[in-house]
């Protein structure tokens, strides 16, 4: 998966608009970063990737560039 | 002698908690955003004084009504609850008391939530083919919300109370009609899933103190925790596995079941999971709309609702799956009668 569009995966579990999440935000700026994005963002991993995130991890990271990081090996 | 699902009947509260109720106390969540996110459009909440016995006996009446037997056939209850009228005596106990069953019936509670009914019919057959008894009476009972803070919308849009009464009859013969069952138990996930005090270890539960989580749910530790992205992750693992092992232990294909009866968790979760273990969605079955996740109650309304819309019909085979809180995970083949 390209990072750009992992962006825009994000875009729409957070029902924003696409284009609106850059990489570099706090997940805390995100309208919408929520458990139901975290689980919402875990189905997409899983069906993708056939991975299943750790909520743990997820929960220790701050920005969208630790979770480009978390998702390391998927993410060109 | 072989254990059959003889008939099921179910019983809901009369409160209904709907999400145009609910979208009116969480502002920042409209009626179609929870109905989207949770496929729940309606739950049923116990009264103050109604009870999991209560509801239970509710289905159970509705099961002699509808002439499946009397309450002189029955001749042991296994109640499956984890909110009972009291820590003791036994809810069954007085159950039989209630239903005017036989004095000479064994009777006991075990407790287990969404993977009860599976757990249920397993302890249920043991005692029919081991000829302990012949017309076993099996109800699930929950009430959930006496649990849950009023202010805690993470599972106050999911969960909904309920009675579901199922009679496991032994029939003379050789042909299985239940089984087999494969099992799975992993307590490292109790924090997960869990209403911390009121028990013996921590046993004074007070609704004071009440603490804001990150998404804006109010709860103490009196109440209903749930942390649902560890739940998915679980249910990720655990549930095509158990799938999977089921079919291995039957000999069956994927497309030698007719219907997949999964616990009723929520429809984001089922449709994912059915999507990965690539069922088509004829097979599947979804039931949820009209009384949300009934924790143990689930399965046995969703095989009810499938035989009223003739989707189980006698000599079809389900294979139902339950999972939850423990963690505990079950899973069992049905032959329909």
């Amino acid at each position: 998966m390209q990072k750009t569009e992992f962006l825009l995966s994000l875009d729409e579990l957070l029902e924003l608009e696409p284009g609106t999440v850059k990489g570099s935000e706090t997940l805390e700026s995100l309208e919408g970063w929520n458990s139901l994005a975290i689980i919402s963002l875990m189905a997409l991993m899983d069906e993708r990737f056939g991975v299943t995130l750790q909520p743990r991890r997820i929960a220790a990271c701050t920005t969208v560039a630790d979770l480009v990081a978390l998702l390391d090996d998927k993410i060109a | 002698m072989k254990a059959t699902v003889a008939a099921i009947e179910y019983h809901f509260p009369e409160r209904c908690l709907t999400n145009a109720q609910l979208a009116a106390e969480f502002p920042e969540w409209s009626v179609e955003k929870i109905e989207e996110k949770t496929g729940i459009a309606e739950r049923w909440i116990a009264a103050e004084d109604e009870c999991s016995s209560d509801l239970g006996i509710a289905a159970a009446r509705k099961l002699f009504d509808s002439g499946a037997c009397r309450p002189a056939d029955i001749d042991y209850i296994l109640f499956c609850t984890q909110s009972p009228d009291h820590f003791l005596p036994t809810t069954a106990c007085m159950m039989q008391e209630r239903l005017g069953i036989s004095t000479s019936a064994g009777a006991l509670d075990f407790n287990l939530g969404c993977s009860g009914y599976v757990y249920g019919l397993g302890l249920a057959k043991a005692l029919v083919e081991t000829r302990q008894a012949t017309n076993v009476l099996l109800v699930t009972a929950e009430t959930y919300s006496k649990f849950i803070h009023p202010k805690d919308k993470s599972v106050r849009t999911l969960f909904g109370d309920a009675g579901a009464a199922t009679l496991v009859r032994g029939v003379a013969g050789n042909d299985e009609f239940i089984g087999p069952f494969v099992y799975g138990t992993d307590g490292a996930g109790a924090r997960n899933l869990i209403v911390p005090t009121g028990g013996m270890r921590r046993r004074v539960a007070t609704g004071e103190g009440a603490t804001m989580d990150s998404d804006g749910n109010l709860r103490s530790e009196a109440n209903l925790y749930m942390n649902g992205a560890e739940i998915f992750a679980f249910t990720l693992q655990a549930v095509p596995k158990v799938v999977r092992e089921l079919l291995a232990a039957a000999g069956k294909r994927l497309d030698d079941i007719d219907l997949y009866v999964f616990h009723q968790a929520n429809q984001y979760m089922l449709e994912h999971l059915r999507k990965k273990l690539k069922i088509p969605p004829e097979r599947f079955f979804v039931g949820m709309r009209h009384c949300g996740n009934t924790v143990s109650c689930t399965i046995p309304i969703a095989l009810k609702q499938a035989v009223e819309e003739g989707r189980m019909q006698p000599g079809r085979l389900a294979m139902a799956v339950g999972f939850g809180v423990g963690y505990s995970w079950g899973a069992t083949l049905i032959r329909w009668v």
